[in-house]
């Protein structure tokens, strides 16, 4: 639970109990969403040449990234400041929710000079997403290692600033001065790079691809597949981290919670039973929403194809369009489970080195990390939809699992309605290995997943394309 | 002509995009062998039809059949056969171009030939292993053309296929779609440029605001390539009944308004020569249809331009639509002409050369609506 959420350092503190999921955890979404605006306005108009129409204009080079850093930095303060009325109003001590509302700001901050960074390093939009998602990840995990183990990795990541902080009691303010120091570094480091690299460039050239395609490369579902064999790789490896290091520090924190009221405090948060099976339960469902946003960014990448023309070209072709969407949902919805049943094996292989036994471990683990798999599915399902309703539609599935995300580990916090929070195909599934797997309810979610992908089908083949 | 079944036959198409009407009963014919330009401004609908007989929008009213098939319906069994180059060419940014072409072919179901493929990757000139967002503008077309060109097609549906060539690439681009033809395939070419067309097609259609307004053989059009001419005479009326390529000729006591294909041209100068010449404007080529309903072509016809200089200088009519009546296409061939490109108008040399000059002028016509009513077959 202290590699997942961060430790709790004062656990008389209601508001640090409470915001445990949000200090860390969520500080990276708000990374995540600076990572995505930066990109955006810098990287991806380079790609698609909007840049150089800008550029050509009377518009400095580093405009388009100071623009960017300012929009973003601009909805990272918004959240922040969203964030601190919210605690309040929840009833939260003021200062603490300033502080802890600063934290997420501090965040958004450092995320937008790692996005800034990255989105110098190579030309390939894509590529600067993953190097910017495996920085956080990074850091995410520097925290963890931090928490667990040696304490100073903790002061290493701005992500371990979060906690020690205190915001909730005997606050550290200097901590906070740390944020915009860095980040002023990573952008001070972007413009250099900027103003060193051509538009449209990476810091290294483009290496030169091969002259002919593969005889392997000769349909739609070879060449889905194709463009997704990066993505997939890098999310295979964030499976396997994620899998491995929290599955071999679960048998350690037994002993991290050895008081009376420490163990009272996580039984509440993570779900009762065992610690160690609350904790695999808590944490295999986190990695199954991270691991959905894989399925979700193949349906995007459909949107974006469609938008520039790619799609107009492949279907001019003797490729039928059922053919093509079945492509998409075919290698988003069996990427998104390879990864579940990789970040399973990974959590099993961990746990089971630390409790002394593969074979025990391996069954009851690898099941309940593919207990969510339909729950993925629905959200996978709906963001293919999307698509097939139109390209601009193409994103709606990451609303969708921001919405989930929220309600599922906020929902209950904020006292939302329960039919909102069972809205969430997420919070039907059962907390696997503490509850036993509910059958009824994975098969309602693949009937609901299954009647998603079939609407999606059938409207696909009878929309205009473009 | 009626003997032949066609091979791309669209009557009355309709395709509305929200309230924007893009396709406004639209007719087409393309005969089996022919190479047909597609011809009209941007925004006129072209794309849109070509997307439409590709089955890729789902058109409102109206019929339309490719190869005797319906495009929406039978789209698969159709694009076996056919060859597409969008207009706005975008590639897979990883894959090379060499990857792409591959690809492209195979998803048609052709078997790549190394041979037939590495002859247009040289005549081309493009290197086939940069990856697809290094590419520029005119290499990103030309990938989709070898990949249109290194299969058998029977049908080649290409949307302004060279307007990111240069004119060595635009010659190639000549050879290899003479080269498909002999080999007896079908070709519809959509263009915003005169010359371009002209020099490759067999038969015209001319769209605007989503109608066909002309079509035919290049000769049945011959008259889009007259000059209208008005002269105000000093002396009496010459006798211009006996020259050759002379049409519409209206005389009152001294004036002389009437149309003139190019090889005309020389005869009736001299003729007006010999009259004694106050004042003469030349307007360049145009569409007839188009020119009964322009606007300023209305002025035109209702009375004189504007008196001009010296007597005998060719000038520019004022107001009425450049170029085809089409207005941007005629920029288009002027900037063409200007960067001393070989496409120039046939007949802008000689001494109507000064029609030249007459495209300068803004295209005044380009916003009025066709009224087909108005529409005088040629």
């Amino acid at each position: 639970m202290v590699a997942l959420y961060g430790p709790i350092l004062d656990v008389t503190s209601l508001g640090e109990v409470a915001m445990t999921k949000a200090t860390v955890l969520y500080a990276m979404f708000v990374m995540a969403l600076a990572l995505v605006l930066v990109r955006r306005h810098t990287r991806v108009e380079e790609e698609t040449g909007r840049a150089e129409l800008l550029t050509a204009t009377r518009v400095g080079r580093e405009a388009p990234l100071a623009s960017a850093v300012l929009e973003a930095g601009l909805v990272v303060t918004t959240v922040a400041f969203l964030a601190a009325a919210g605690d309040i109003a929840g009833g939260l001590p003021v200062q603490g929710s300033v502080l802890f509302a600063a934290s997420w700001w501090g965040s958004g901050l450092v995320g937008i000079g790692l996005a800034a960074v990255a989105c110098q390093l190579t030309a390939s939009a894509r590529t600067a997403a993953f190097i910017g998602a495996a920085a956080i990840g990074a850091l995410y995990l520097l925290r963890a290692a931090g928490d667990t183990s040696a304490g100073w990795l903790s002061w290493i990541s701005p992500l371990g600033w979060n906690t020690q902080l205190r915001a909730w009691s005997d606050p550290r303010w200097g901590v906070l001065l740390l944020y915009p120091a860095i980040t002023g570094l990573l952008v001070g480091g972007a413009v250099l790079l900027r103003n060193w690299r051509d538009l449209g460039a990476g810091l290294f050239a483009d290496r030169p691809g091969p002259a002919e395609g593969s005889p392997r490369l000769r349909d739609v579902l070879a060449l889905t597949l194709k463009l997704h064999t990066a993505s997939l790789a890098a999310w295979t490896a964030v499976a396997l981290v994620l899998g491995l290091v929290f599955g071999s520090i679960v048998t350690n924190l037994g002993s991290l919670f050895d008081s009376p009221q420490a163990q009272e405090m996580l039984r509440r948060i993570g779900g009762e039973g065992a610690v160690a099976d609350a904790m695999l339960a808590a944490i295999l469902s986190v990695v199954a929403m991270v691991l959905t946003a894989f399925g979700i960014g193949v349906a995007a990448h459909g949107g974006t194809d469609e938008r520039d023309g790619r799609t107009e070209e492949v279907l001019a072709t003797a490729t039928p369009r059922s053919l093509t969407i079945a492509a998409v949902l075919a290698v988003s919805l069996l990427g998104a489970t390879w990864l579940l049943l990789v970040s399973g094996v990974a959590t099993a292989v961990g746990y089971g080195v630390q409790a002394g036994g593969l074979t025990h471990s391996l069954g009851r683990v690898v099941g309940a990390a593919l207990a969510p798999a339909p729950a993925v599915w629905v959200v996978v399902a709906l963001a293919v939809l999307g698509l097939s309703l139109g390209s601009r539609w193409a994103m709606l599935g990451w609303v969708f699992l921001a919405g989930f995300v929220t309600v599922g580990l906020v929902g209950e916090l904020l006292n939302l309605p329960t039919w909102v929070i069972e809205l969430s195909p997420y919070q039907h599934v059962a907390k696997v290995p503490v509850e036993p797997v509910d059958w009824g309810a994975e098969a309602a979610l693949t009937a609901a997943a299954l009647a998603l992908m079939a609407i999606a089908w059938w409207r696909f083949a009878r929309r205009d394309i473009g | 002509m009626a003997t032949v079944a066609p091979l791309i036959e669209i009557q009355g198409l309709v395709k509305r995009f929200g309230s924007v009407v893009a396709l406004d009963g639209l007719d087409l014919t393309v005969l089996p062998g022919e190479v047909h330009g597609f011809l009209g401004p941007n925004g006129a609908g072209k794309s849109t039809t070509l997307r439409s007989l590709l089955g890729l929008l789902r058109t409102q009213g109206g019929r339309a059949t490719v190869f005797g098939l319906d495009p929406w319906r039978d789209a698969v069994e159709i694009h076996r056969r056919v060859a597409y180059v969008p207009g706005d060419v975008s590639l897979w940014p990883n894959l090379s171009g060499g990857e792409t072409i591959d690809l492209l072919l195979r998803m048609r179901d052709v078997r790549p030939d190394p041979a037939r493929r590495a002859d247009l990757l040289e005549r081309f000139e493009l290197d086939p292993t940069k990856k697809g967002r290094a590419y520029s503008k005119g290499n990103r077309q030309k990938v989709a053309l070898v990949a249109a060109f290194a299969g058998p097609a029977d049908l080649l549906v290409l949307d302004e296929p060279t307007s990111g060539l240069d004119p060595l690439m635009e010659q190639v681009f000549n050879d290899c779609l003479a080269e498909h033809r002999a080999d007896g395939a079908t070709v519809l070419l959509s263009s915003h440029i005169l010359s371009e067309v002209e020099a490759l097609a067999d038969r015209v259609t001319i769209i605007r605001e989503g109608r066909a307004v002309e079509s035919g053989s290049l000769a049945e059009l011959r008259h889009l390539r007259r000059s209208r001419v008005h002269a105000e005479i000093t002396g009496g009326l010459p006798d211009l009944a006996g020259l050759p390529g002379l049409h519409d000729l209206a005389l009152t006591d001294h004036t002389v308004t009437c149309t003139v294909d190019p090889d005309g041209l020389p005869g009736l100068l001299t003729a007006l020569g010999a009259a004694g010449v106050r004042s003469l404007s030349s307007a360049p080529p145009r569409s007839r249809s188009c020119s009964s309903t322009c606007t300023g072509a209305r002025r035109e016809l209702a009375g004189p331009p504007r008196r001009h200089g010296a007597p005998g200088a060719v000038r520019a009519a004022p107001g009425p639509a450049a170029g085809l009546g089409l207005g941007r296409p005629a920029r288009a061939v002027l900037l063409r002409l200007g960067s001393g490109d070989r496409h120039a108008v046939p007949d802008a040399a000689g001494p109507g050369a000064g029609r030249r000059a007459d495209q300068l002028q803004p295209g005044g016509g380009g916003a009025v609506r066709p009224d087909p009513r108005r529409h005088q077959p040629g």
